[in-house]
């Protein structure tokens, strides 16, 4: 009731002010009347009655005042108050409010778009139910790559595993969908039927798929993804039941998933959905083929990660006991780890989002220093002002206050523009974010063709941002108005309306003040540019690395041999490539590629340098079926066609490369690289034989031919492994990679290649055409965005120090004119005065630096996971930091103190 | 006003004057009039801070005003209780009496 009743009366106070006031008035006026009259009453004279009434009263003007402090609504007023007195003297001074306001907003805003990746990729919560309890099992091997368990693991682990409510998993496939809009490309990911349940997905038409369908031999149902309905079947709501050709055989669509839904996959995005149809079984043989899969789990409520991980490492162990000889080193080497899915998706992007964030902080930190300076110096000049409203009756709070709101209302200023260079920045991050989303191999989990993966498309700025916002207008408030506001307030009532002849021991602790905030300024300066210049090393190192490959001139597309035409039923329900018909496919593309304008070379491979690549099993010795463990090895494979070496623009250092005299029925050869030929021949490989597994249980003897330079296959920063490579003609494979090294211009050829590819065979379609410079720039994308994005915060902190340098020092030479004076005119030189200020500028600027150069030694540990052939502590990005921002600051302060040097002596010593 | 009247608190004068309007409405000057009759000249309350206690009390929904004559035709402002006013009054009485008898048990004890 009381509430209610204060927030009418709030209201009324606010809004009908002239009312109450007048209500009031005459309130008062007939109180005062009154007595008045009584005292005329008793004989006195109006007049006199009148006067000794007001006397009595203590003034008419006095009680509404009093009747005013207590009103309720009467703090909003006096804020009110103060914002636009604020905004007037902000309007008076518009030379500092625009320079506090751009300083500002660059930072809030660089700040906000920063926080906005941080907090789609990190703190965002996931938008599944319960998502904290959703897990990410992925498998850590030791000289593997690959995050997926194997199904007959993955079935054990569903019932044998307690801490789980539910494990679900998923694979992908590259598939041919035929439906009336022509044949496709898809993503078909293969999911277990618990798989969408525990994301909790609704679908917007149909439904899920039921646990009786997700059975080897079940039945060929899909579920379609939005993006495909509504592309390739227009949004026809009348699409369940309808059946389409996938891969040959016909599947029937029984539902849409909603629009909204989020694969939990940074690199994939499924176009549709089958059952994975995994094997019940959970015996491992050497015979059986497995299926792999990529597991995700739902915790138990009352469970927590470390029990959950102490089971499955029991139950691992467990499984190795089990399984035969050949498989146990399988399990030696492998370590299931549990992350929390949101860790998971966020992956390597963590630590780098973090560093920046942290750079982006330090550049606001100094714009809010430079603000801090030049409140102070408005604060001494203000001085006399602040006294008279002192004297008036201001109190010490109130003046606070006051400078505390106009601080504020700089801030919100500020933020707003802030927020529109945000806005924009993440738009772009968005429109450039566009993920080629068509599919290409399968095993693309690891390669992000853009950094931070589909994510980039979700970086926007929503309602956590926005409250970051808010909080951060409120902090900068604090950082760059409190202090000043706290000693500008201390008005000392005498001296400061004296005359200015004691303004020079005015603001001593100010001076110590803007010094400090100077030091800090220069110091946080030049750690972030120690910090760019160890990760523009880093980078450059990186480009440098002998890649073993020559990237220019270079167009590359895939396509995939997949279909009824190239593969035949298998045993397993897996298809089996039908070899002859690739190699027509291969022996027939290659002229044509080979005839494309301005082609020097041509080859096909089933992979490509900086991608993925396929492994094989191979031993040493006299060849027999299925080796006793610990006798082979994996290693990696390619298959090439003869120009291969040469179109990709690698040196064969030894022997020969292949040519079209091996085939399938001549000599079994394969060329190494320079890794393998030093790991298992001490170098001299030439003419050896080792083993290579041809299909499940069959060795067959290898003669090497050749030795290759070694190729970065696995990214330029890893270390290269042993390979081999063997001809297409003997090992053929349904992945084509195409490699053409050719003069013309690229999209000429792009368009010349597909048509090529097409003629051989027009169910084919080829796709991620790119030359290998763009494959190139893609793999170093995140580094170089992140090396930017930190050389840009780091000049931008070198120029506001060297900003606020000048503007202290102008500050100091204006207020110590009357000292320069008086040393001119005892005889000082000019060039003394010059000397003067800049060796004090240089005292500033040499503290700020040793402080520098500490902070940067210090923190510069936390980048040594980023950085590649540099050091932490490399003395040339040290030394380029130290140096360049000392040798700024104290350009930036010969400009002021030229200024001291150049002071009219005449005129300064009649000022006063 | 004497030394007593101005460490009158301001609770205690809430008190006073929604007593005083208890029994009818009174105009401020009414309520003044009537504080001192109530309290046998021990509290004078000045229009300092009579006004803002009036105002207050009125925002606080326990008294409500209305304009009327007063006794020499002159318009004024007559405050009246509401009956959260009475409820309000009631309780403060309560925890007055309560602070009261301790005091009063307090200072006696030796």
């Amino acid at each position: 009731m009381q509430l209610w009743s204060r927030l009418k009366s709030l209201v009324r106070n606010l809004l009908h002010k002239p009312a109450v006031e007048s209500e009031l008035d005459d309130e008062l006026q007939n109180y005062a009347a009154q007595l008045t009259d009584e005292k005329v009453a008793q004989g006195i004279s109006p007049e006199e009655a009148r006067r000794t009434t007001l006397a009595e009263l203590g003034g008419l003007e006095q009680v509404k005042q009093a009747v005013r402090d207590r009103r309720t609504g009467i703090t909003l007023e006096l804020l009110w108050q103060d914002v636009r007195y604020a905004l007037r003297q902000l309007n008076r001074n518009r030379a500092f409010t625009l320079t506090a306001v751009l300083t500002l907003a660059l930072g809030i805003g660089a700040t906000t778009a920063i926080f906005s990746a941080v907090y789609a990729l990190l703190l965002r919560p996931l938008p599944y139910p319960a998502a904290d309890r959703l897990m990410a099992l992925t498998p850590a091997r030791s000289g593997f790559d690959g995050d997926a368990l194997i199904s007959p693991d993955f079935i054990a682990a569903q019932s044998g595993i307690k801490s789980f409510s539910d494990i679900a998993g998923y694979n992908n496939w590259v598939e041919n969908l035929v439906g009336t809009g022509g044949p496709l490309r898809v993503n078909c990911t293969n999911i277990t039927a618990n798989f969408l349940p525990i994301f909790g997905v609704v679908p917007q038409l149909g439904r899920l798929f039921s646990q009786d369908e997700d059975r080897p031999g079940g039945p060929p149902v899909v579920i379609l993804s939005d993006r495909l309905w509504r592309n390739y079947f227009h949004a026809d709501p009348a699409v369940i039941g309808k059946s389409v050709d996938l891969n040959g055989t016909q599947q029937t669509i029984i539902g849409v998933l909603p629009r909204r839904f989020y694969f939990p996959d940074l690199a994939l995005e499924p176009d549709l959905y089958v059952p994975a149809d995994l094997s019940l079984d959970t015996v491992l043989s050497v015979e059986k083929p497995v299926k792999i899969i990529h597991a995700f789990a739902r915790l138990r409520p009352d469970i927590s990660v470390e029990q959950a991980q102490a089971e499955l490492q029991t139950f691992y162990t467990a499984r190795a006991r089990k399984s035969p000889r050949e498989i146990a080193p399988y399990y030696a080497s492998t370590h299931v780890i549990i992350e929390p899915l949101q860790q998971h998706i966020a992956g390597d992007s963590r630590k780098p989002l973090l560093i920046l964030l942290a750079c982006v902080a330090a550049v606001l930190f100094i714009a809010c220093a430079n603000v801090a300076n030049l409140q102070l110096a408005r604060a001494v000049s203000r001085r006399h002002e602040t006294a008279l409203r002192g004297a008036l009756g201001a109190s010490r709070l109130r003046l606070i206050r006051q400078f505390l709101v106009e601080s504020f209302v700089l801030s919100s200023l500020a933020a707003g523009l802030g927020l529109v260079l945000a806005l924009v920045i993440t738009a772009l991050v968005r429109s450039t974010g566009t993920l080629n989303m068509s599919p290409s191999s399968s095993r693309i989990a690891q390669l992000l063709q853009l950094p931070f993966g589909k994510l980039s498309a979700s970086i926007y700025v929503d309602g956590g941002v926005l409250v970051f916002t808010i909080g951060l207008t409120f902090l900068t408030t604090l950082l760059f108005g409190l202090v000043p506001a706290i000693s500008g307030s201390r008005a000392d009532l005498r001296s400061a309306l004296q005359s200015a002849a004691m303004r020079l021991t005015q603001g001593r602790e100010q001076r110590a003040l803007r010094h400090s905030l100077l030091v800090v300024e220069v110091a946080l300066a030049i750690v972030l540019l120690a910090c760019a210049g160890l990760l523009v090393r880093s980078f450059v190192k990186v480009m440098q690395y002998d890649s073993g490959f020559d990237p220019s001139d270079t167009l590359t597309a895939t396509t995939l041999l997949i279909g009824p035409h190239y593969e035949h039923p298998g045993e397993h329900g897996m298809p089996d490539p039908s070899p002859d018909h690739i190699r027509t496919f291969i022996q027939d593309v290659l002229p044509r590629l080979q005839s494309l304008p301005g082609v020097s070379a041509a080859a096909i491979a089933n992979a490509l340098p900086l991608g993925p690549v396929d492994s094989t099993a191979i031993t040493f010795g006299a060849p027999m079926p299925t080796p006793p463990d610990g006798t082979w090895k994996q290693i990696s494979v390619i298959s090439v066609t003869p120009d291969y070496f040469h179109t990709v623009g690698t040196t064969v250092i030894e022997g020969r490369a292949f040519s079209s005299g091996d085939t399938a029925t001549s000599l079994r050869v394969a060329i190494v690289n320079r890794a393998f030929a030093r790991r298992y021949f001490s170098g001299s490989a030439l003419g050896k034989q080792f083993n290579q597994r041809v299909s499940r249980g069959q060795f067959a003897a290898v003669t090497i031919v050749g030795v290759a330079q070694d190729i970065r296959h696995n990214g330029l920063e890893q270390e290269v492994r042993p390979e081999f490579y063997v001809p297409e003609a003997q090992d053929p494979s349904y992945e084509v990679l195409v490699a053409v090294r050719s003069t013309a211009d690229p999209i000429l050829l792009a368009s010349a290649m597909r048509k090529a590819v097409l003629a051989v065979d027009p169910q084919q379609p080829v796709f991620d055409i790119q030359t290998m410079d763009q494959r190139v720039a893609s793999e170093v994308a995140q580094r170089r965005l992140i090396m930017l994005l930190i050389a840009c915060f780091a000049g931008l902190a070198v120029i506001l120090s060297a900003v606020g340098v000048y503007g202290v020092f102008a500050y100091s030479v204006s207020q110590r004119t009357q000292e320069m004076g008086i040393r001119l005119a005892l005889g000082a030189s000019r060039r003394r005065l010059l000397g003067l200020i800049v060796a004090q500028a240089a005292r500033l600027i040499a503290v700020g630096g040793i402080l520098g150069l500490g902070g940067a030694f210090l923190l510069s540990r936390l980048l040594t996971s980023m950085l590649v052939g540099v050091k932490p502590h490399d003395a040339v990005s040290f030394s380029f930091a130290w140096i360049l921002m000392t040798a700024v600051a104290l350009l930036a302060s010969t400009i002021p103190a030229s200024h001291a040097a150049r002071i009219n002596l005449v005129s300064v010593l009649r000022a006063e | 006003m004497s030394s007593s009247q101005t460490n009158l608190l301001q609770g205690t004068l809430d008190l006073l004057i929604l007593k005083a309007l208890n029994t009818g409405e009174l105009h401020g000057l009414g309520v003044s009039r009537r504080i001192d009759q109530m309290t046998r000249g021990t509290f004078q309350v000045k229009p300092g801070s009579l006004f803002p206690a009036l105002h207050r009390l009125q925002e606080a929904g326990w008294l409500t005003s209305f304009w009327g004559e007063s006794e020499n035709n002159r318009r004024a402002r007559f405050y009246r209780l509401t009956k959260a006013g009475e409820r309000q009054l009631g309780h403060e009485t309560e925890e007055w009496q309560k602070i009261a008898t301790a005091m009063t048990h307090a200072l006696k004890a030796t």
